[in-house]
């Protein structure tokens, strides 16, 4: 088993919630990548079997959502917007520095499995832009420096 | 690219066809509307696609399926309806009162020819080597719209997986099918087929909009009985089978209507062979919604290659000096008729018997009853040498239950479905899929009552898994629990059925008493039901028992008035050959009917299969004709059979290969198939149904009717004048009136339970895999691509305690027989039992069996390497 008894029961108890056992996938995909960090074949297999529904149902609503990774990924996960408002504020330039300060480039994650770095299609804060989210929380009206302050912040509470 | 979107937006808009009906006849409002200058009135619910083809109008289509719930996905059905703002799918969209419909107008046509314009912008266009081509939707409906140019100059996006780039991105998902992505055009309906029609879940859409693509579930095949329908709906060449794979273009092969040879209810097929060519290629499916509803199993589709087969027997044999060799058919008649004479000479008396196969079609079986009552005088002949025991007299419980009537449409609109003594996929694969949709489309409540869980637990509402051989235990205890709680008011049943209380039958059957008394409520309160019964009745030495426990609740609950119960006949023309009398003592009816057409009926012992077997091994029975059948395979009981057949002075035996029972034959004659002459099959609900040759006999087989004419031409007694005279006898013998027999009261049931036994403690099963059918199907190429040898099905739990694993052997063992077989692990199968299929001659796993067994028992240990 991949899921931890944790993630098991809480996938139980919100099955439980629903008409329909095959509402339950995405709460179930959703606990398995807060505790994995991803999902994959296996994962699928398991979800399938807590809530007694085909495992094609659970694989093809994983892959539909693009935001269940499907491979292991860094403890922070950058999604920088690079739509049309944070395009026109400096997302490119701002992708460029992340990737300079990570030495990485865009979709690869760092050597200490810290950080991975991706961009994204507008994630509806355009009036904040440009913008980037870090796993669950959005970091706005980005600048360099508060750029660097995140990643310092981050990387102490690591 | 139309994403996945679509299928959520419009689910729930369409009316399906069963609704549709049912509004019909109970009176639902009509709506009328316009469809190009035509007024046209439906019940409303109707979708503007169905009324406008239902007028005759064509509206392409990529998405929409007949069978299936809409979902909108292509947008290639576009019309223009007056005051709505845009083009409407008409796939998705009701025909409301009033509405004013234009279906080829400049704005839809223009509308259509975007539509295609996308979905070609990443079509590889490979049509020249597409096996499509020819019959293909996308290059229908772009040649229908002159689509000739594109807007799109970058690279087309392409799945190169394994290849080297070019088109052929072919990727197997399974052991017939083969996927081409980049030909896929995501109209769904190969993955809403599998799962809404067939309840399958190998194959999946994954990803979305324009990286959306088809495959088979992540670590699976698409391997599923149903499959081959997938390749059939697919509008374009994204999903082909190896079957039809290259081998030749569609325009260059002809097609013949006819219907299969492996269900019992006949689906209608089409055959395409090459023009001026004798040879067979492919089989599709020719819609009839009574029967098929245009999905055929796999065993239909790919049945006929048991005719394409290098295997065929070529030429009739002779065995000389303990050697089969090749020999005319002069020969081979000479051959039989100096031995039948010398046999019925030296014994003087009936010596002769026959069995044919139910496969047959009715002239062969109707020649062949008359071959041996007039010419032979001999009552020693039957069509069924799979069941055991079988008792004589057409009044028994069991053979009134085989002779009910059923209509398998009717399982559409039933609201209660109960499989009882059936692993429908199994058997009866075309009312598996009607029991589904009943249920996908109107909520049919599904119970299945078995020894194991059969597949349908994804709809059943109720599964009641009870110990095995104890199936009127079940029954005696859904009519106490009805009588218990007051269900019914007729209480005559007391002291005719034991245990005598709905808790005692619980615990005596193994289930819970809540069960029982669910499934009484079910009955009682249901409208319209269809009980179905299946192999493990027919199969069972205490069918008469079960069959009788089964008119207890028929009667109990007023069957006649709410539905229909039936033992359902398993094989192409079984019904047929019980119509026709061949059996060894038919109704007083036939036999009057009979005698009157032959002027005469003998008044020999009349034997059944069984009974001739035993016959043969007191060598009274000498000399044996077999059309067909191949009993030392199927015969529960493979030594009974090899002891009687090796005592014969002469065997006939005529099939389309060699197998078991040939080997043993004095003449071996090479026998057509189905396809290769013009025939008549009762299906399961006594519809006659006509298979219209596709090729000419191929080598030197004959047809059954054929052969058997030759054989009374022998001996001096030609049969018939011409074939039509066989064929007005047939007319009458099926044309008479047959009034199907109840009993009149209740029945006695008292259980006949047979002990366990320690040394063998596991119940084992033989059935058909679902990929086969009795013992012809393992020459069919494509099927046994999915399933060529035998295995034993068996749980998880089961297989962990005997510390095997999947594909690992094990040796099975009973008090008279010992094989071994490869394990398949399955979570269908359950309550201890273990099933193996009885198709392949290579594991002879009726030498397990005893005859006189109500339950075959095994030791199960595992083989070490
Ligand atoms: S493979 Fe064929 S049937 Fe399936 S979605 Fe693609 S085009 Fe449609
Ligand atoms: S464009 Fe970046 S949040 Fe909308
Ligand atoms: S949207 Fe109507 S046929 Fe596809």
């Amino acid at each position: 088993m991949m899921l931890s008894e944790e993630s098991v029961k809480a996938i139980k108890e919100r099955a439980g919630r629903y008409p329909h056992r095959k509402s339950a996938i995405l709460p179930a995909l959703t606990i398995a990548c807060r505790q994995l960090g991803y999902v994959d074949e296996t994962v699928y297999r398991e979800i399938s079997k807590i809530i007694r529904i085909p495992m094609v149902e659970v694989a093809e609503a994983a892959t539909f959502y693009t935001m269940f990774p499907k491979a292991p990924r860094g403890k922070y996960l950058i999604q920088v917007c690079h739509n049309i408002s944070c395009a026109l504020l400096g997302a490119d330039s701002l992708i460029g520095y992340l990737e300079q300060k990570l030495g990485i480039t865009k979709g690869e994650t760092t050597p200490d499995d810290l950080f991975t770095l991706i961009s994204v299609e507008c994630l509806g804060s355009c009036a904040t832009a440009p913008m980037m989210q870090i796993n669950e929380d959005y970091y706005e009206n980005l600048t360099r420096q508060k750029v660097d302050d995140i990643l310092q912040d981050l990387r102490s509470k690591a | 690219m139309q994403g996945k979107v679509g299928v959520f937006v419009s689910i729930g808009i369409v009316m399906a066809e069963q609704v549709k009906k049912e509004q019909a006849v109970s009176g639902v409002p009509m709506v009328t509307a316009t469809i190009d200058g035509r007024e046209v009135t439906v019940p409303k619910g109707t979708t503007v696609l169905e009324a406008a083809r239902e007028m005759g109008i064509h509206i392409p289509t990529f998405c929409w399926h007949p069978k299936l719930k809409s979902v909108g996905a292509c947008r290639m059905c576009y019309v223009e309806i007056e005051r709505m703002p845009k083009l409407q799918v008409s796939c998705a969209t009701e025909v409301m009162e009033g509405m004013v419909i234009q279906t080829a107008s400049e704005q839809v046509l223009q509308g259509r020819k975007a539509v295609i314009e996308f979905i070609l912008l990443n079509h590889p266009l490979d049509c020249p080597t597409c096996d499509k081509g020819g019959e293909c939707d996308l290059q229908n409906h772009t040649f229908a719209h002159a689509v000739d140019d594109s807007r799109y100059s970058f690279k087309k996006a392409r799945y190169t997986d394994g290849t080297d780039g070019t088109t052929f991105d072919d990727k197997r998902l399974g052991p017939e099918i083969v996927l081409n992505r980049n030909r896929c055009i995501l109209c769904y309906k190969c993955v809403r087929a599998n799962k809404e029609a067939f309840g399958e879940y190998d194959l999946g859409v994954y990803e979305r909009g324009n990286i959306a693509e088809i495959n088979s579930a992540p670590g699976h095949e698409v391997d599923n009985p149903f499959s081959g329908n997938l390749v059939e709906i697919c509008p374009v060449g994204a999903l082909t089978n190896s079957d039809w794979r290259y081998k030749i273009r569609v325009w260059l092969t002809q097609t013949t209507s006819s219907i299969c040879n492996m269900t019992s209810s006949g689906s209608n097929i089409l055959f395409y062979k090459e023009k001026n060519h004798n040879k067979i290629y492919r089989v599709t499916s020719r819609m009839n919604d009574s029967i098929d509803d245009g999905w055929l199993p796999d065993v239909s589709r790919y049945g006929y290659q048991i005719a394409t087969t290098e295997e065929r027997l070529k030429t009739p044999l002779i065995k000389k000096d303990g050697k089969q060799v090749e020999a005319t058919w002069d020969e081979a008649m000479t051959v039989i008729h100096n031995r039948f004479t010398e046999i019925a000479e030296k014994k003087g008396k009936v010596c002769l018997g026959g069995l044919a196969s139910p496969y047959l079609d009715n002239d062969s079986l109707h020649s062949f009853n008359k071959l041996f009552r007039t010419v032979f005088k001999s009552n020693n002949i039957d069509f069924r040498s799979d069941y055991r025991m079988l008792p004589e007299g057409a009044d028994s419980p069991y053979e009134m239950l085989v002779d009910q009537p059923f209509t398998i449409a009717d399982i559409d609109d039933s609201d209660l479905i109960i499989s009882f003594g059936s692993d429908l996929i199994r058997e009866h694969p075309n009312e598996y899929l009607r029991m589904r949709k009943a249920y996908n489309f109107k909520r049919a409540k599904v119970v299945s009552i078995n020894p194991y869980a059969v597949k349908s637990a994804d709809i059943a509402e109720l599964e009641v898994i009870h110990s095995i051989g104890r199936a009127e235990t079940v029954l005696n205890g859904i009519c106490l629990a009805a009588m218990e709680m007051g269900l019914v008011n007729n209480q005559d049943l007391t002291g005719k059925i034991a245990p005598a209380t709905t808790a005692e039958a619980a615990s005596d059957a193994g289930v819970t008493e809540d069960d029982l008394k669910e499934v009484a409520r079910a009955i009682s309160s249901a409208k319209k039901i269809s009980f179905i019964c299946g192999e493990m009745v027919s199969r069972s030495i205490a069918r008469d028992t079960i069959a009788s426990a089964l008119w207890n609740l028929y009667l109990l609950f007023g069957f006649k008035d709410k539905g229909q119960m039936a033992i359902l006949p398993r094989y192409a023309n079984s019904r047929g050959a019980g119509s026709l009398g061949l059996l060894p003592s038919p109704s007083d009816g036939l036999r009057n009917t009979l005698s009157g057409l032959w002027g005469c009926f003998p008044e020999s012992d009349p034997n059944n299969t069984d009974a001739m077997l035993a016959l043969m091994r007191k060598e009274e029975i000498s000399g044996f004709f077999i059309i067909g059948a191949n009993p030392l395979m199927l015969y529960p009981d493979r030594q009974f059979v090899t002891d009687g057949l090796e005592r014969l002075d002469f065997l006939v035996a005529c099939d389309l290969f060699e197998t078991d029972t040939t080997e043993l034959a004095d003449v071996v004659l090479p026998l057509s198939s189905w396809a290769e002459y013009d025939g008549d099959y009762v299906n399961l609900e006594g519809k006659v149904q006509h298979a219209r040759q596709a090729i000419k006999p191929l080598y030197q087989s004959k047809p059954a009717y054929e052969i058997i004419t030759m054989v009374a031409e022998k001996f001096g007694a030609p049969l018939f004048e011409s074939i039509e005279a066989c064929r007005k006898e047939v007319d009458e013998l099926l044309s008479m009136t047959h009034s199907t027999k109840f009993p009149s009261q209740f029945l006695e049931v008292k259980p006949c339970y047979e002990d366990a036994e320690e040394e063998y403690p596991t119940p084992l099963l033989i059935c058909d895999d679902p990929h086969h059918c009795g013992h012809r199907t393992e020459k069919s190429q494509s099927l046994s691509n999915f399933v060529s040898e035998a295995y034993i099905e068996m749980s998880p739990e089961k297989a962990e305690k005997l510390a095997v694993k999947d594909g690992e052997s094990v040796r099975v063992e009973s008090p008279v027989g010992k094989i071994v077989v490869p394990v398949r692990i399955s979570d269908c199968i359950d309550n201890n039992v273990v099933l193996i299929p009885r198709n392949f001659a290579s594991t002879q796993v009726t030498s397990l069996l005893m005859r006189k067994r109500r339950l075959d028992r095994v030791k199960i240990t595992k083989v070490d390497e």
